[in-house]
């Protein structure tokens, strides 16, 4: 369970990046968060980990043992284990190019390895076939070997997502994770992760609505640093066209562009 | 299961640099120890060179000149050597006038030019003209040909030919093709490689200094042969301070040519 | 009509800072065409080459190249180490600061005084050498390293970060394998740049082919002057060929 209170972040110059914004996610939550370019969403899921310097504002994670942390006022050491559990994934060129999937998922428990044994004796056997069961769950084991640079860009998230699990996560986060997928590839993507959110909770920022409205189980809509909308899936075009304004015609353009 | 940075070609790569590394030390004779039992001159040289002695620049007129002049040997170097470069260039390349056989003869020429070392040529024109500076603008011009012959051919060749094309096609002879498509698209980067290779033959005028070339490296080397060493480095800090503020206006300029 | 005035100005300015220019070097074109007349001369009088002069530059030769190769190799590693707290994505703007200001003077300083500062205290050797030519690798290894440190996609680092991963294991598993090829291609270029250097510095008193050359002419020993020139020749001509091959292969197999 992570629950975000308040989360402020102003400019020198006043202007406020992020603005008051609450809310709670827990185990069985597949959250998408929407809204027009530069409303704070990244910036809402970059805070969530503690990535971001808040001008004020708390991040509450429940950790394994029913204890809840707060991101901004924990020891590095705490704060760094707790990020080991915390699986982030990104848009793309989130991955070594020149190294293979396999390398690339067993990168994921890098935290958890003491600096001093992952650079002299690298992974053990047990830990390379946890890597591989965790490529099976998004059916990429047989392209193990192969250096992510040739793999397509659906193949990569797969990677991308097999190296979160690998991490045995207790939250996932994904900043827009099928922005430079082809649909057919956006659709397996989304599958994966509400299946994922049985698990544990995943939170996404989107541009695609429509594909949130179908795989989210709850959605917010931010719009100039606030959050305007928290609440079920179901978006009418009346709400959309708030939250998007002008942008809707190049957000959703099979529907609203002439 | 290999992993990329763990597979066992990687440590076979590591080791093999390491006793090649090893190899080569032992071939050329290193004392490594000397590194540590000498260090006391280290710190006596240290001691020797500061503080830096500013006063024998203040007070000394001719190093104002020296600068002057190994901005002069850059300049010259840069002007008449991008003048020459650029002519040969225009031959050698082999869209411009397309003389085949002359062409590839000049870019073998130009080819030469640039694989001979400064080293050579500087002890060469040494022979010829003495020592000084002008044994060092001839050195500059030299190897600058190598290297902006080699750049202008590679931007010429690299040209757009369609607006040159398209000017022929109206009947424009050689020339006028030359003057009005060609020039004016080649311009920004025969501006660009000229205060590129100007920045160069600042370092190498002053490096060429210790060959009898003239300028400040040659006061700096004179301070260091009588163990002047608080004057050199005071001479080190002034070089320097030239050289951060050359490649800084090189870059600016550029820059800005490239935005036009 | 002011732009043509405006350009002729300029022009006669640019006329009158050459000839001052000129005059500052004692530029002396007669001096030119005798002097060009005294070095065709001489130059004739290099050839023939001798062979067994040509035999005893072969160990020279080796040297020189040794110096270059053990020189650039320990100056991609320090320059690397250094590029690590010049780059912004990986070190503190403070820090990079420094760093980089530090990476701009080294490259300012000719590796000749370098190297002539490291004669001054560790003497006329081997040792002096290398080490002049590992320094003088910093200002642009250093700065390149760098640059191509920094072109790592931000989002590699943030994940990697994120799921808390420490420093060196970011920049050993994340940076260091997609650098890797750029890294080798600069340090080649580099190596091409330091079998240059290693001759003159030769010339100074770090031995190898540059001082047989250097002490040759001065000696007016033309024929082996001419040997010598020729094994520098074949030196540099083949490092940049050596050079240039690897790096093709490696633009072309670049994963």
């Amino acid at each position: 369970m992570i629950k975000a209170v308040h989360l402020t972040k102003q400019l020198p110059n006043g202007k406020l990046l992020l603005n008051d914004i609450s809310f709670e996610v827990s185990k069985g939550e597949f959250l998408g968060i929407l809204g027009p370019s530069g409303a704070g969403k990244t910036l809402t899921l970059k805070s969530l980990i503690g990535l971001l310097d808040l001008t004020n504002g708390e991040v509450w994670i429940e950790e394994s043992n029913n204890e809840h942390i707060n991101i901004f006022k924990t020891k590095a050491k705490v704060l760094k284990k707790l990020r080991t559990k915390i699986a982030l994934i990104f848009q793309g060129y989130h991955l070594v190019q020149r190294a293979t999937a396999l390398d690339n998922v067993l990168m994921g428990r890098l935290g958890s390895i003491p600096t001093f044994r992952s650079l002299i004796f690298g992974f053990n056997e047990v830990e390379k076939t946890a890597a591989m069961s965790s490529l099976e769950k998004v059916n990429m084991q047989h392209l193990a070997q192969a250096k992510v640079a040739s793999l397509s860009g659906g193949e990569k998230q797969r990677v991308a997502i097999a190296r979160a699990l690998f991490q045995e996560p207790n939250l996932l986060l994904a900043d827009e994770p099928i922005s430079s997928l082809d649909p057919k590839n956006a659709k397996i993507i989304m599958g994966i992760l509400k299946e994922l959110s049985t698990l544990f909770p995943v939170i996404g920022v989107f541009h695609q609505p429509e594909l949130c409205a179908k795989y989210c189980s709850r959605i917010i809509a931010i719009k100039d640093g606030k959050k305007v909308y928290d609440g079920p899936p179901v978006l009418e075009e009346s709400l959309l066209e708030f939250i998007y304004g002008e942008e809707l015609a190049i957000v959703i353009p099979e529907k609203y562009s002439n | 299961m290999k992993t990329f940075l763990m597979e066992h070609k990687r440590w076979f790569q590591t080791l093999f640099l390491l006793i090649g590394m090893f190899l080569l030390i032992q071939y050329l004779k290193i004392d490594i120890s000397i590194l540590f039992t000498d260090l006391h001159y280290v710190v006596e040289l240290l001691n020797e060179m500061f503080p830096p002695n500013f006063e024998a620049i203040w007070d000394n007129s001719t190093i104002l000149n020296s600068i002057l002049q190994t901005i002069s040997m850059a300049y010259l170097g840069t002007l008449i050597g991008g003048l020459i470069a650029f002519l040969f260039s225009i031959i050698a390349s082999n869209n411009i006038f397309n003389l085949k056989l002359i062409g590839s003869l000049t870019k073998w020429v130009l080819s030469f030019i640039r694989v001979l070392p400064s080293l050579v040529v500087i002890l060469i024109f040494v022979v010829a003209v003495g020592p000084g500076p002008f044994a060092g603008v001839l050195t500059i011009i030299f190897a600058t040909i190598g290297t902006l012959g080699k750049l202008f051919t590679e931007s010429l060749e690299n040209l757009d030919p369609t607006s040159a094309q398209s000017l022929q096609s109206t009947g424009a002879h050689k020339l006028q093709t030359f003057k009005y498509a060609v020039w004016p698209e080649f311009l920004p980067a025969f501006i660009s490689n000229l205060l590129y290779c100007f920045d160069i033959n600042m370092r190498a005028a002053v490096g060429l200094g210790i060959f009898g070339g003239g300028g400040i490296g040659y006061k700096l080397y004179l301070a260091m042969r009588v163990l002047h060493y608080k004057d050199a480095v005071a001479l080190i800090i002034c070089i320097i301070i030239l050289l951060l503020i050359i490649e800084n206006l090189s870059n600016y300029l550029r820059h800005k040519i490239l935005e036009n | 009509m002011l732009k043509k005035i405006l350009h002729i100005v300029a022009f006669l300015f640019f006329i009158l800072v050459t000839y001052f220019a000129m005059q500052a070097c004692g530029f002396k074109v007669e001096a030119l065409q005798k002097g060009i007349k005294d070095s065709l001369f001489f130059l004739t009088a290099m050839f023939p080459p001798n062979w067994t002069d040509f035999k005893s530059m072969v160990n020279p030769a080796l040297e020189t190249l040794s110096l270059a190769i053990l020189g650039t190799i320990l100056g991609s590693l320090v320059s690397f180490i250094i590029a690590i707290f010049a780059a912004s994505n990986v070190s503190n703007k403070w820090v990079k600061l420094f760093v980089r200001s530090f990476i701009s003077i080294e490259r300012s300083i000719p590796e000749l005084f370098i190297l002539l500062i490291l004669i001054a205290a560790y003497g006329l050797g081997a040792l002096s050498a290398v080490l002049a030519l590992m320094i003088g690798c910093i200002g642009m290894l250093g700065k390149l390293f760098a640059d191509a440190i920094e072109e790592t996609p931000n989002s590699l680092i943030e994940s990697m970060k994120a799921s808390g991963a420490s420093k060196i294991q970011i920049i050993y598993y994340g940076i260091l394998p997609d650098v890797f090829p750029k890294l080798i291609s600069y340090a080649l270029f580099r190596l091409e740049i330091n079998i240059r250097l290693s001759v003159m510095l030769g010339a100074i008193g770090a031995g190898g082919i540059g001082f047989e050359l250097d002490y040759a002419f001065s000696m007016l020993q033309f024929n082996r002057a001419l040997s010598s020139l020729i094994m520098v020749l074949i030196l540099v001509i083949g490092i940049e060929q050596l050079s240039t091959f690897i790096r093709k292969r490696l633009l072309i197999h670049q994963i």
